[in-house]
């Protein structure tokens, strides 16, 4: 069985925002609902300077503290690794939001569900890719099967040597080249 | 092309079976699949396959529409410039076909601001009379017509204005490409050329960053180019967004890149590495070129870019030594492009050092693309206009500049002069975004007509007369679109969901209808689909595949790299020496320019680009890209520390802004990014229209400080040519 995660490459992320854009229309969110967020990251001195752009959206942690502390279970994990949330059972209670490590979970304003990434999972079941890893413009971001040692994903893990963004937060499915 | 997925949401309404799934426990993908599909099953979904109208490159797009209104977008994936990607941009400006602000029908003007409905058949009654009136008194060249081409314009606009008689057609181009296209022009033959970066070893970005002003696939061969090992330099007075793909920034001093480019130049000749076969072979006047650059050694570019010389000589040398695969960039709007008074000289060195690398029809140098070979309409049947008598304004003005897409700002210089009386303005919004706003304006309110043709109410359209409702680029089919690069190829724009707004048309039935009425019908008897039918004719593709297919390309007519064409130059060569320079009054060899103005101790040079979220004024009133400016204050101007510690600004404060022009109330980033002598901001701000109510009054539009101007080569709009102060006010 598979087991989804990402890659994301910030020496190559040029800030664009097409994920986010993308995410949202596939999602069908409003404007101000966004499930990828951005930081920004300047180190040096003029002229000696690095900008990083960072961006972070739910990191489908495989001990992930949004699911064990809903109240309702409408947060749960599949078998496949993927955290999703089942909006007829979320009562926008809010106490994933404030579990989160990543600040990846937004109350959908008009509904009351709190969402969040699912790694677009209807196009995963369909053989395809997130919409956000299918439009990046600089192919900074590689999805697939971490379980498989030949996978796209997997490998880059190994060769850019990828690290979660937090490590010291628990297990985390998105590795970060940076 | 139809499928049956659906989104997430629909699903979740749909679906009460898959709440019952999960809290059995836990959920298999193919059970939740399964689920989903079922509860989808309802949702029609078409993908139809066109092109994108969020920026000029027009990527190739795939519509997905569900029960008829369009969801989402994805890249085409055989289109060239997309290559299955789209940029943020392209995904969120589709949604202007849902726009609250839309214009829904013809408005006339009737009093300074207030306009009236009216009929298209008021409209085209009253515009053709008036037009027919002022080439009766004044002749037809005090019509002009001036767009932002894409596919439809680029066939019917210049049809029109010249089937009315007039030369008097003109692009964007005056704030963009002008002065690259001029030097280009005049020294390899072509505005642009492409390049093959992915294969490039050593690639130079002169005030280009494609991070920003993006063409998926560029970006996607950048960072091919840097997996491949490739050097890749960042000459900008910013960091740009790229950065991240560089290998270097030399963050040079603004409009000083031409010094850059002259001591390189001089470097490698001294160096004995130019391409000394490709010289022999293909350009004319090297050598008094080369004596000439003798002067331009890296110490004194130095002291004008601020550069170290050993930089410029190490970069210089590494460019040779990686010759043929290296090559400086040809840009857009850069520095080369149409910001600075030596621009159209920069942009000529830049072409004479591709020249001097050997680097063009090369393996990861610079590339002539081919065009496909498309039909025309038959002549018998459907007769051209004749070619105006008169030239286009600004010609006798400005020879150097690239002919067909003209010096446009030449039209508000005659309103002002009084010779220009009715102008037309098609996806365009030239009030705001091609000079001083308030000389447009002024100049607009001089003239007898002005039409504005457009999706929503700009700045240009207020000050129009007549404004006319378009159909977005969502709801109509375009011509034909023929794609030139190293493969040739073709892409339609084609209608995905129906006209949301009964009383609005697509361009071609507008040029189409009023031709009729201002009598010059005879030169519009064809419908768009006979049109293509015959543009089509030559190639084996027919009209449905295209439909089906959105893009073709041809690999068959792959150009053959390492063969370098006859040039379109007079001489058939690059010209390191140009006559047509010498004749149009300049100096025939390349030389060192000083910008027009220069920033004192207590003053910036004010430099603009562009955000990858935005495209021109247009996108601004967009929510969904609009959003992104807010969540992260991008409206913001930057400024260098130290500078901003002297005048005792922290980030986020307020300051005013104040030149020549005008004073702009705005918030700063300050950042490490920046040149100390300039302030940047992006480039889609400062919307004016209170009809375009998500964009109006975020930023300010940079326009508003820029004089009204004309670069002497090329007549581009020396947009970067502005010196301002800054001093900190209470928020």
């Amino acid at each position: 069985m598979a087991r989804y995660g990402m890659v994301i490459d910030t020496r190559k992320c040029v800030g664009c925002y097409a994920c986010r854009v993308s995410c949202q229309m596939q999602n069908e969110l409003p404007v101000e609902e966004s499930y990828i967020k951005f930081y920004e990251k300047e180190t040096g001195v003029f002229p000696n300077v690095k900008n990083e752009i960072i961006p972070v959206q739910c990191q489908h942690c495989e001990d992930a503290p949004c699911v064990s502390v809903c109240p309702t279970k409408a947060t749960y994990t599949t078998k496949e690794g993927i955290v999703l949330v089942d909006a007829d059972k979320c009562i926008g209670c809010k106490y994933c939001m404030v579990a989160c490590h990543y600040g990846a979970r937004t109350q959908d304003h008009n509904t009351g569900v709190v969402e969040k990434c699912r790694f677009c999972a209807e196009l995963v079941a369909e053989g395809k890719q997130p919409a956000c890893v299918s439009t990046c413009i600089s192919n900074a971001r590689i999805f697939g099967d971490l379980d498989d040692p030949n996978s796209e994903v997997s490998k880059a893990i190994v060769k850019m040597n990828a690290q979660p963004l937090r490590p010291d937060l628990g297990k985390a499915k998105i590795y970060y080249v940076r | 092309m139809v499928d049956t997925k659906l989104s997430r949401r629909g699903f979740i309404k749909a679906s009460a079976a898959t709440a019952a799934l999960a809290s059995a426990g836990t959920v298999g993908f193919n059970e939740w699949f399964k689920e989903y599909v079922k509860a989808g099953s309802n949702a029609e979904i078409k993908e139809i396959p066109s092109t994108c109208n969020a920026c000029s490159s027009k990527c190739g797009m795939i519509g997905h529409v569900k029960n008829g209104r369009l969801w989402k977008l994805t890249g085409h994936p055989d289109h060239p410039y997309s290559k299955g990607k789209l940029c943020a941009r392209g995904h969120g400006y589709a949604t202007v076909v849902y726009s609250k602000d839309r214009l829904t029908q013809p408005l006339k003007r009737v009093g300074e601001k207030k306009f009236e409905p009216i009929t298209w058949e008021q409209a085209y009654e009253e515009i053709s009379g008036k037009l027919n009136e002022i080439i009766k008194e004044h002749g037809p060249q005090a019509v002009a017509l001036t767009e932002d081409p894409r596919a439809s314009g680029k066939f019917y606009s210049p049809r029109f204005i010249n089937a009315l008689g007039s030369s008097n057609y003109f692009t964007h181009h005056v704030v963009c490409s002008n002065s690259r296209d001029a030097g280009f022009m005049h020294t390899v033959g072509v505005s642009s050329t492409s390049a093959d970066i992915s294969n490039a070893k050593y690639i130079m970005f002169i005030g280009r960053s494609y991070g920003d002003g993006i063409r998926p696939s560029s970006v996607q061969s950048l960072a091919a180019a840097k997996d491949n090992g490739a050097k890749i330099i960042i000459v900008d007075p910013r960091l740009n967004n790229t950065g991240n793909l560089a290998t270097e920034w030399l963050a040079i001093r603004p409009g000083t890149d031409l010094a850059l480019v002259l001591a390189m130049s001089q470097v490698l000749i001294k160096e004995n590495l130019h391409d000394t076969e490709f010289i022999k072979n293909y350009t004319v006047g090297f050598d008094e070129y080369a004596k000439e650059l003798k002067k331009y050694t890296p110490e004194w570019a130095e002291k004008i870019t601020g550069i170290p010389a050993d930089s410029i000589t190490r970069i210089a040398i590494d460019m040779g030594k990686a010759k043929p695969k290296a090559l400086i960039e040809q840009s857009w709007r850069g520095a080369f492009g149409c910001n600075y008074e030596n621009s159209t000289e920069t942009g000529r060195a830049v072409a004479m050092f591709n020249a001097l690398l050997g680097n063009y029809q090369q393996k990861g140098g610079s590339i002539f693309g081919t065009k496909p070979h498309l039909g025309n309409l038959d002549e018998g049947k459907h007769a051209n206009p004749k070619d105006p008598d008169a030239p286009k304004a600004g010609k006798k003005e400005f020879p150097l500049a690239y002919h067909s897409h003209g010096v446009a700002t030449m039209v508000a210089k005659e309103a002002l002069e009084g010779k220009m009386k009715a102008a037309i303005y098609y996806h365009s919004n030239a009030a705001l975004g091609y000079g001083n706003p308030k000389v447009m304006k002024e100049a607009l309110s001089k003239m007898d007509l002005v039409v504005a043709i457009d999706v929503q109410m700009s700045e240009t359209a207020r000050l129009a007369h007549y404004v006319l409702p378009e159909v977005t680029y969502i709801e109509r089919d375009e011509v034909i679109e023929g794609l030139s690069g190293k493969i040739p190829g073709i892409a339609l724009r084609q209608q995905m969901v129906d006209k949301v707004h009964p009383e609005t048309k697509p361009i071609h039935e507008i040029y189409t209808e009023l031709a009729k009425v201002c009598g010059v019908g005879q030169y519009f008897n064809f419908s768009l689909d006979e049109l293509n039918e015959a543009m089509l004719a030559p190639t084996s593709i027919t009209y449905k595949q295209l439909r089906e297919k959105g893009t073709i390309m041809f690999p068959n007519d792959e150009i053959k790299l390492g063969e370098v064409p006859k040039l379109k130059t007079p001489t058939g060569k690059v010209e390191f020496c140009s006559e047509t320079y010498k004749e149009a009054g300049f100096n025939p060899i390349v030389e060192w320019i000083e910008p027009k103005v220069s920033p004192a101790d207590d003053s910036f040079r004010l430099i603009t680009g562009k955000q990858a979220i935005h495209s021109h004024t247009q996108t601004a009133n967009i929510p969904i890209l609009m959003q992104i400016t807010k969540d992260y204050d991008l409206e913001r101007i930057w400024i260098n520390p130290a500078r901003a510690k002297a005048l005792g600004i922290k980030d986020g404060d307020l300051v005013e802004l104040k030149s020549s022009e005008a004073t702009s109330k705005i918030r700063v980033k300050v950042t490490e990014r920046i040149h100390p002598e300039a302030i940047f901001v992006p480039s889609h701000y400062g919307i004016t229209s209170k009809d375009l109510k998500t964009g109006y009054g975020v930023g300010f539009g940079y326009m508003e400080h820029v004089p009204f101007d004309f670069e002497k080569w090329s007549g581009a709009g020396n947009i970067h040519e502005v010196i301002v102060k800054v001093r900190k006010v209470k928020g």
